[in-house]
């Protein structure tokens, strides 16, 4: 480690432990569940997982095993050690596997995140059918947390231990075989899987597992045909058990056949045939399986039904190989469930959609896409920094990125001109003129995305920096280029780039090359011919063209920037246009081409030729549809391909920050029940009374049990009323009412009656005294807040509520309560790994406060916008979290002294003194909180943070969001015993925290970012060959990892002038109802040069309207009533017609306004962008069912002309 | 089951209210075959015989020896009466196409792979490829029964009816409306309270009460507490688990109508059941018959536009049904799903054959129109159907209904009774009938016997009284659900499965499919029986399987 990184960690340390001590001599003094901070300190992995487990030994022996070998090899030699007896303090054979395999979940997720808590439920032996014993795994919800990986090699740690202690394998009954198919099946149309195993995968895995997986029922639908099995407790989907079977075992074949293929106790060598596919044999009807299997392929490929004549055409001729450019195949995936207002902005690999540009911004990286800001305002302002996108390739998903240093988009405005628009004021401006975006812009992505996906590298666009080492190769002196004052390598005058090309016969600059491969060699033809017959006006400067459709579609197809008017169309910058063309001007300034349609090779004529034969006849079918070749061979220079990869995306969900409330929202965890109305309001429950003679504000609530330890007096508060004293939970045994202490475990059972003690009891609590106490304990007046709103009841396991105190501080500074006690702020998460003090609203002197001392070049920081490479551990705040955060540590301060008594801890009048701050960053799904530091703020609604950060909460960019807490807030106020108690009510509680960032002990998706300023020429000519990522040469932060170099070193090939441009928020958020969105959405997409409108309101209606059609008529015709006046809920409408309960009105919970809200619209849709029949005719039939069930046959709606 | 030995023709002839002679059992079981010699002994018999004697038995037999083939040889496997053990389709579908292919007066339009009996004449016809019009001109005949004797009567259609208008006092209505009419039929036989007024009886008097099933739950010492409505509240209701009627517990289903007899507690909080009673049909229930000997045949699901379309066992069936061997089919009853139609499950149609619907519906008829014209035809619409999903389902729209002309068919809606010649039917498509399977026992409803979930629906005497799970409501101004009167026959489809019995001598028949399976039903472990129509002997409510597939 470096002095520098030493120095940082110590100093974040120090200041932790300050708020600690802080914290601890607080908690002392108050009535907290524990008289101690309860967020434990993990310095490293082995802490976390040892306490995230509460196995004493395992953190020691996982240091002592993570110098020797990997992770996973760690997690089988502990296995070994449970097995033994060595580790953990377990009886039975099942316990110790139960141990092994909680800590191998554990130890693989880096001990972040509840699945081997809450994922893994229990382990127990069984019997097989001879009278063998297997064990049985039972899975939960929550192992989802782990991924699929540390899924699957649960199951291989639970074989491993299993053969140690000695226990047979799982011999699955054939009945048990065809359940978990049909099982996986429907939890997939239920839930969703990632990866969804067919059948005969499904059964072949089931048949060979030597461990049984069982879980909970997660979903309310069963099974239909495998039911009441004697060895499967339920007949509902169990999800724990369909996730570690399918998106375990299933897809990560590959990586345990690694581990089990080193182990000799085990053998699976079923994986082989697994992963090769090889699992229809043992079917019996094998001719079926495979015919299906092939029907799916097909499916697969091309789903909307010219499958079978795109296929028969690749049959019947296939083409040489060397006929087309080498492109990957489209893909359809990210076009699935298109909701309404979410537009797309390209269709799979489509002309005009997203160019692929290789390269990292610094705010780039780590599963984001980097989108030019001019593109984010023109495509209406629907994308915003942060806001997520779903992408045909490399992964999934991205977050974007605002990045200025690549190319924007290329309009078409109303008065026919065509122009590239390049920067964010100009798209403002001219936004409302656009008739047709023709082209979208880059799209950047980095290297290290196409390792994580390990996705072919698709051909890369040409651009400058490939450009400079093409002419560094050809002999010119690149440097002396970049160095020279008076030119402007990036952006070169005509003249120039045309000199370069010739002179060094290298490829023509990408700044005049343009997209060729989309013309038609047809077209180009034509185009060729139509510049050779134009004029030259204005000096020189300008081409005119007679207009005409082909020539102005052709302009428009390759992107030239031209104005158009009534009879002519004019070209400024011509001459490499024409150069390219194979036209030149001879000295008297007359317009030659210097070829013939004739002289094309066949080659270049039919290069690209489209398999599917013309429908419009008008076009010779032979052409091809590729110019390159033929520019190739016409023009006196190379030409490269411009943007031969486009990347296909839609909009996901829109970007967040904003403050993680329950809902209702709550400021105190102090149970009121029905008291305080809907609202939960405690001073209406302190006046509330049932009838006349009630006491007012004297309620009955369940709640926890307290005793207190010197004067035996009970109450429900952590101290005693009477002598100051902490209490203890008083444990009954529910059947002999014996007082029971808690065992080491923490477990309260009655020996004798084998039943659990609960402190828990129904109590009077007269809230109105409690309230008035409250407020005079903190010294605040009802007037200081609006309203303070408690729970209904409580959740935990002990019911110990929390001091009103703190509520009535929360609702006096207008922040509210998690269910864990802390006020959280969520944000999409953004990497950034150099930012500038200027676009973070902080000075140079605040950096340097906080240990910046120089910039990415090693420069002393004088400067606002020099660039400073970002510490581990620092994060920027949206505007809206800072504000959150200054509220929060009002509210901690005000709790400090009215509280507890103490000096105040953070006394902040400014937003910018929050720079320097300790926040804890947490993910959902997680339960470990990672410490951050305040570093700038963003107008972006963003959280910008260190990838190595955003990987220790084990999230990643591509859309996710997680929240903040402030320190001292988490330390206060955060306590285990008000989480919920049940099945992942310890999720999303940081019931650990990391103090420092180990860059081998975070998921290793983050090693994956690239870290180099530029990426190699050969790079570039891989992309061309579709390369595997791996064979290229370009550095990634892996390499770093264990050395001096782990924290730093993080350059990018890119820069940005702001890592907050374009809008701040998106269109999604700012448009007000459904309607507005989707009619910007559908308009968006009748602009797009990219997007086929009618798919785009198809699959609208396909995946949104219908869905919500067909399931609200569902759900009208076997809908639940509730009353109108106490909410009480019937399954069925009462006889009686009113409220049993109270006598009230009843209704209906689903109306036939909910039902048929879409019904319009979703027709209206349909005819306007020409839908297919099927989808018409199932609205049609839709809108039949909805006329027969809400009308009167007898008594129609008759229309408006009745009346006139 | 075939009549092997002498004491199953003995029990056979017994079900049938007949004695017989030593002799005769001996003739009968000595006969080429037992079974459609007893079915013809029968049928032969004087009115009023008791005693099945020799003679009888001989002239039969002579007089199919004179008869150079029996056409009755697939005729008349009836099931036995006895509901408790109901016919299953594999026992009667071994009398398949080929076994008529001997018999002359059968059209020689046998498809060859089936008619494996006598491949010369299949050569030797050259009407094989005829088209249908023409064939019934040759060598066919006129329908054996006269027109006139036909009746078909309609009762309960609500097709351009429905008046609901979905609100809550629509709901409301409809449930009072079948707690008012099935009630009626248990209020007789109970001195009943309502909710109300028993929770105010002194404790350890003894209470009735009618009402509708609210809630079932178990206790934590395994009894079972039922919650009775009625318009005037809930009452609960216990089911010790050690008495006799906890076994009726699980049968129960929400929202079916009910009676319970029982004793108060002290607290009069609670009545422990001392007995259960459901609406039922009466053992005692005699069926009608039609007064000559007239059959229909009872088909559902056809699916026509599904790739899983058989066209080939419909045309067989079409074909047959010009044949000798079925004069006496003069009606059709189709139960629901005449079409695949549109949007049914996700991605359907890349699984249609026939994408649009009205093409559907085209073809649907184009293959109706191959059934000879001079059936009476009725048909329910289903859940793959082109109208509303929530029951009742109306009869189809006009514009579907001009489609499917062939014929003129008697269009209704889901349900409804159709009185053929004074025999019943309650005609209902079935959706019901999964939920029936999934919340019953196994033994007592499972696919396989889909006939027992029909029972199950009889004795309830509603056709899906289970509100707020898998069968969907649409309220109208009275509960068409109700099986106000009991049905001769009950004709119900859906679940692809074949099955029939009687149940207190009502015959309940699923008909099976024309769908082969699918890739759904593969998965879910369905094996569906296809190409199968069960044909009903209307004056004896026989029922025999003819097999197409």
């Amino acid at each position: 480690m470096r002095e520098a990184d030493r120095q940082y960690f110590s100093r974040l340390e120090s200041q932790l432990d300050e708020a600690f001590d802080v914290a601890e001599t607080a908690k002392q003094r108050g009535a907290d569940p524990e008289p101690e901070v309860e967020i434990p300190v993990a310095k490293d992995m082995a802490d976390r997982v040892e306490n995230i487990l509460g196995i004493d030994g395992v953190a020691e022996r996982v240091r002592e095993l993570e110098g020797q070998m990997s992770r996973e090899e760690a997690a089988l030699a502990l296995a070994e050690d449970f097995a033994e007896g060595d580790v953990g303090d377990y009886e039975t054979r099942a316990g110790k596997i139960e141990g092994a395999v909680r800590t191998a979940v554990a130890l693989l997720t880096e001990g972040v995140v509840a699945a081997p808590i809450e994922g893994i439920d229990k382990v127990e032996l069984l019997e097989n059918d001879d009278g063998t014993e297997f064990v049985n795994v039972y899975y939960a919800g929550p192992i989802r947390s782990a991924g699929g990986t540390a899924q699957a090699l649960s199951v291989l740690v639970g074989d491993y231990t299993r053969a140690l202690v000695g226990i047979d394998q799982y011999n699955a009954r054939s009945e048990e075989v065809e359940r978990y198919a049909e099982e996986i099946s429907l939890y997939d149309k239920e839930t969703g899987l990632q990866y969804s195993p067919k059948d005969p995968e499904t059964k072949f895995i089931a048949k060979h597992l030597p461990i049984m997986l069982d879980g909970e029922a997660t979903g309310d639908e069963e099974v239909s045909g495998f039911r009441d099995l004697e060895r499967v407790d339920t007949n509902s989907a169990r999800g724990g058990m369909c996730l570690v079977l399918a998106e375990g075992i299933a897809l990560k074949a590959p990586k345990i056949q690694r581990y089990t293929s080193q182990l000799e106790e085990i053998d699976w060598p079923w994986l082989q045939d697994l992963i090769d596919g090889n699992y229809y044999e043992d079917d019996g009807d094998d001719e079926d399986t495979t015919d299906e299997s092939e029907a799916n392929a097909d499916d697969e490929t091309d789903t909307d039904g010219e499958a079978d004549a795109e296929a028969a055409g690749d049959e019947d001729g296939p083409l040489p190989e060397s006929a087309g450019p080498v492109r990957p195949d489209p893909s359809k995936k990210f076009l699935r469930d298109l909701i309404a207002g979410r537009p797309v902005f390209s269709h799979p690999s489509a002309k005009g959609g997203f160019r692929l540009r290789y390269g990292r911004s610094r705010n780039h990286g780590f599963a984001t896409g980097g989108v030019h800001p001019a593109t984010m305002h023109l495509v209406d302002d629907f994308l915003a920094t942060g806001t997520q996108i779903k992408t045909e390739r490399p992964g999934k998903a991205h977050g974007v990125v605002p990045v200025d240093s690549i190319e924007g988009p290329t309009v078409k405005l109303a008065n026919g001109d065509v122009r590239r628009i390049d920067d964010p004021e100009e798209a403002l401006e001219i936004r409302n003129g656009v008739e047709e975006i023709l082209d979208i812009g880059e799209y950047l992505v980095n290297y290290g995305e196409f390792v994580e996906n390990n996705h072919p590298l698709a051909p890369a666009s040409y651009v400058f920096e490939w450009w400079i080492q093409d002419m560094d190769e050809a002999g010119a002196d690149a440097q002396a280029l970049l160095d020279d004052p008076r030119i402007d390598a990036e952006h070169p005058p005509a003249e120039t780039a045309l000199e370069w090309a010739e002179e060094y016969d290298a490829p023509l600059h990408p700044e005049y090359t343009y997209l060729w491969h989309d013309l038609a060699v047809d077209d180009f033809c034509a185009l060729a011919e139509a510049v050779a017959n134009a004029r030259i006006e204005n000096a020189g400067e300008t081409l005119v063209v007679e207009r005409s459709e082909t020539v102005r579609d052709a302009l428009e197809t390759i992107i030239v920037e031209h104005r158009q008017r009534e009879d002519r169309l004019e070209v400024d910058d011509w001459l490499p246009l024409a150069r390219t063309l194979g036209v030149v001007r001879d000295e008297a300034g007359e317009l030659t081409r210097t070829w013939t349609d004739d002289d094309l090779s066949e080659r270049a004529r039919t290069w690209g030729r489209s398999e599917k034969t013309d429908s419009g006849g008008e076009r010779d079918s032979s052409g091809g549809e590729n110019a390159i070749e033929a520019v190739n061979e016409v023009a006196p220079f190379t030409v490269r391909e411009r943007a031969p990869t486009r990347i296909g995306n839609r909009m996901g969900r829109p970007e967040k920050s904003e403050s993680r409330d329950l809902s209702p929202a709550v400021h105190t965890l102090f149970p009121i029940g029905e008291a305080g109305g809907a609202q939960r309001d405690i001073a209406k429950a302190g006046k509330h009374a049932d009838t006349m003679s009630d006491t007012p504000g004297v309620v009955e609530i369940q709640i926890g049990r307290q005793r207190c330890v010197s004067c035996e007096t009970e109450t429900f508060k952590n101290r005693c009323p009477d002598c100051g004293a902490r209490t203890e939970p008083d444990y009954r045994c529910p059947s002999c009412d014996s007082a029971i202490e808690p065992d080491e475990a923490g477990r309260v059972e009655c020996d004798r009656c084998d039943t659990e003690a609960t402190c828990v009891e129904p109590r009077e609590i007269d809230l109105n005294e409690e309230y008035r106490d409250a407020l005079e304990t903190v010294g605040e007046r009802e007037n200081a807040f609006d309203i303070l709103k408690g729970v209904k009841g409580l959740t935990s396991a002990d019911k110990i509520p929390e001091p009103m105190e703190k509520g009535i501080l929360r609702a006096k500074h207008d922040v509210s309560s998690f269910k864990d006690g802390t006020v959280r702020y969520d944000m999409t998460d953004l990497p950034v790994t150099s930012v500038r003090a200027s676009e973070l609203d902080v000075d140079v002197g605040q950096l340097q406060a906080l240990g910046y001392e120089e910039d990415i070049h090693g420069e002393a920081l004088v400067h606002e916008d020099q660039l400073v490479e970002l510490k581990v551990q620092d994060i920027v705040l949206s505007d809206g979290a800072a504000e959150h955060m200054l509220q929060t540590a009002d509210f901690i301060d005000d709790l400090l002294e009215q509280y507890y008594g103490l000096e105040p801890f953070y006394e902040l009048e400014e937003r910018e003194e929050l720079v320097g701050e300790l926040v804890f960053g947490m993910a959902p799904h997680t339960s470990a909180a990672t410490v951050g530091r305040v570093i700038g703020f963003t107008s972006a609604a963003v959280g910008y943070a260190h990838p190595y950060f955003h990987a220790a909460k084990r999230r990643n960019c591509d859309g996710d969001e997680d929240c903040v807490m402030l320190l001292m807030d988490g330390l206060l106020n955060f306590s285990m015993s008000f989480l919920p108690d049940q099945r992942g009510g310890k999720m999303d509680a940081p019931l650990v925290m990391s103090s420092r960032i180990d860059p081998s002990e975070i998921d290793d998706e983050a090693h994956n970012i690239d870290v180099v300023s530029r990426y190699p020429r050969e790079f570039y000519e891989a992309t061309l060959e579709m390369a595997d990522p791996g064979e290229v040469d370009v550095q990634i932060a892996e390499e770093t990892l264990g050395t001096d170099q782990e924290y730093t070193g993080f350059e990018h090939t890119h820069d940005t002038s702001d890592i907050a441009m374009g809008p701040d928020l998106s269109a999604y958020k700012t448009l007000g109802s459904m309607m507005d969105k989707m009619d910007a959405q559908l308009e968006l997409s009748r602009k797009l040069e990219a997007v086929d409108e009618t798919d785009v309101a198809e699959r609208v209606i396909e995946y949104h309207f219908l869905p919500d059609l067909i399931g609200n008529l569902r759900a009208f015709s076997r809908q639940e009533t509730r009353c109108l006046d106490c909410g009480e809920k019937f399954r069925r409408m009462p006889l009686t017609e009113t409220c049993r309960e109270c006598g009230g009105r009843v209704n209906l919970t689903v109306h036939q306004g909910s039902v048929n809200k879409y019904m319009q619209t979703a027709i209206e849709v349909a005819e306007e962008y020409d839908c297919r029949p099927y989808t018409k005719q199932r609205l049609e039939v839709l809108e039949k069912s909805l006329e027969s069930i809400f009308e009167n046959d007898k008594n129609k709606q008759s229309g408006i002309e009745d009346f006139m | 089951m075939p009549l092997e030995g002498p004491a199953r023709i003995v029990s056979e002839l017994t079900t049938r209210g007949y004695n017989a002679e030593r002799e005769a059992v001996t003739l009968i079981a000595a006969a080429e075959r037992p079974q459609p010699t007893l079915e013809r002994v029968v049928d032969a018999l004087p009115e009023g015989t008791l005693v099945v004697r020799s003679e009888h038995v001989r002239s039969v037999l002579e007089e199919s020896e004179s008869a150079s083939g029996e056409s009755s040889s697939r005729s008349s496997d009836s099931p036995p009466a006895s509901s408790d053990s109901p016919a299953s389709p594999s026992d009667s579908i071994g009398h398949d196409r080929s076994s008529g292919a001997n018999d002359p007066t059968d059209a020689p339009l046998d498809d060859p792979s089936v008619s494996t009996g006598d491949s010369s004449r299949t050569s030797s016809s050259s009407k094989t490829d005829s088209p249908v019009e023409t064939m019934g001109s040759t060598d066919r005949f006129d329908r054996a029964g006269d027109a006139s004797s036909r009746s078909l009567e309609i009762a309960n259609d609500m097709t351009g009816e429905s008046t609901g208008t979905g609100e809550y006092k629509d709901f409301v209505a409809v449930f009072r409306d079948r707690l008012e009419r099935l009630g009626s039929k248990l209020r007789g036989r109970f001195n009943h309270r309502p909710a109300s007024a028993i929770q105010s009886m002194p404790g350890g008097s003894e209470a009735a009460m009618v009402g509708l099933v609210n809630d079932i739950r178990s206790t934590a010492s395994g009894h079972w507490l039922i919650e009775l409505e009625d318009a005037t509240g809930t009452f609960p209701w216990l089911v010790m688990k050690d008495r006799e009627y906890a076994g009726l517990v699980e049968e129960l289903l929400c929202d079916e109508v009910l009676a319970m007899e029982g004793t108060l507690a002290d607290d009069s909080g609670i009545a422990f059941v001392d007995s259960m009673s459901f609406p039922d049909v009466p053992r005692t229930y005699e069926p009608s018959t039609a007064n000559r000997h007239v059959q229909a045949a009872l088909i559902s699901d056809v699916h026509v536009g599904s790739q899983e379309f058989m066209a080939d066992a419909w045309n067989r069936f079409a074909d047959w049904l010009h044949t000798a061997e079925a004069q006496h089919v003069e009606y059709l009853l189709l139960a629901g799903d005449m079409v695949e139609g549109v949007g049914v499950y996700p991605d359907q149609d890349e699984e249609l054959d026939i994408v649009d619907i009205y093409d559907q519906y085209e073809a649907f008829n184009e293959h109706l129109k191959r059934v000879p014209g001079d059936l009476d035809i009725v048909m329910i619409p289903g859940n793959h159907d082109a109208v509303r999903l929530a029951e009742p389902q109306p009869g189809f729209d006009e514009r579907l209904r001009n489609i499917m002309s062939a014929h003129d068919p008697q269009i209704v809606s889901n349900p409804s009774t159709v009185t053929l010649e004074g025999v019943s039917v309650l005609m209902y498509h079935g959706v019901s009938l999964d939920e029936v399977i999934a919340e019953l026992p196994e033994e007592k409803a499972n696919y396989d016997e889909p006939h027992k979930a029909m029972y199950q629906l009889l004795k309830k005497r509603h056709v899906a009284p289970q509100f707020g799970g898998h069968t969907r409501l649409a309220p109208e101004k009275e509960d068409y659900l109700i099986i106000e009167d009991v049905p001769d026959i009950f004709h119900t489809g859906h679940v692809h499965k074949l099955g029939f019995g009687k149940y207190h001598n009502v015959l309940a028949i699923n008909s099976g499919c024309w769908q082969a399976q699918t890739e759904f039903q593969k998965s879910v472990n369905i094996d569906p029986d296809a190409g199968y129509a069960p044909i009903v002997d209307l004056d004896t409510l026989d029922v025999t399987v003819q097999k197409f597939s």
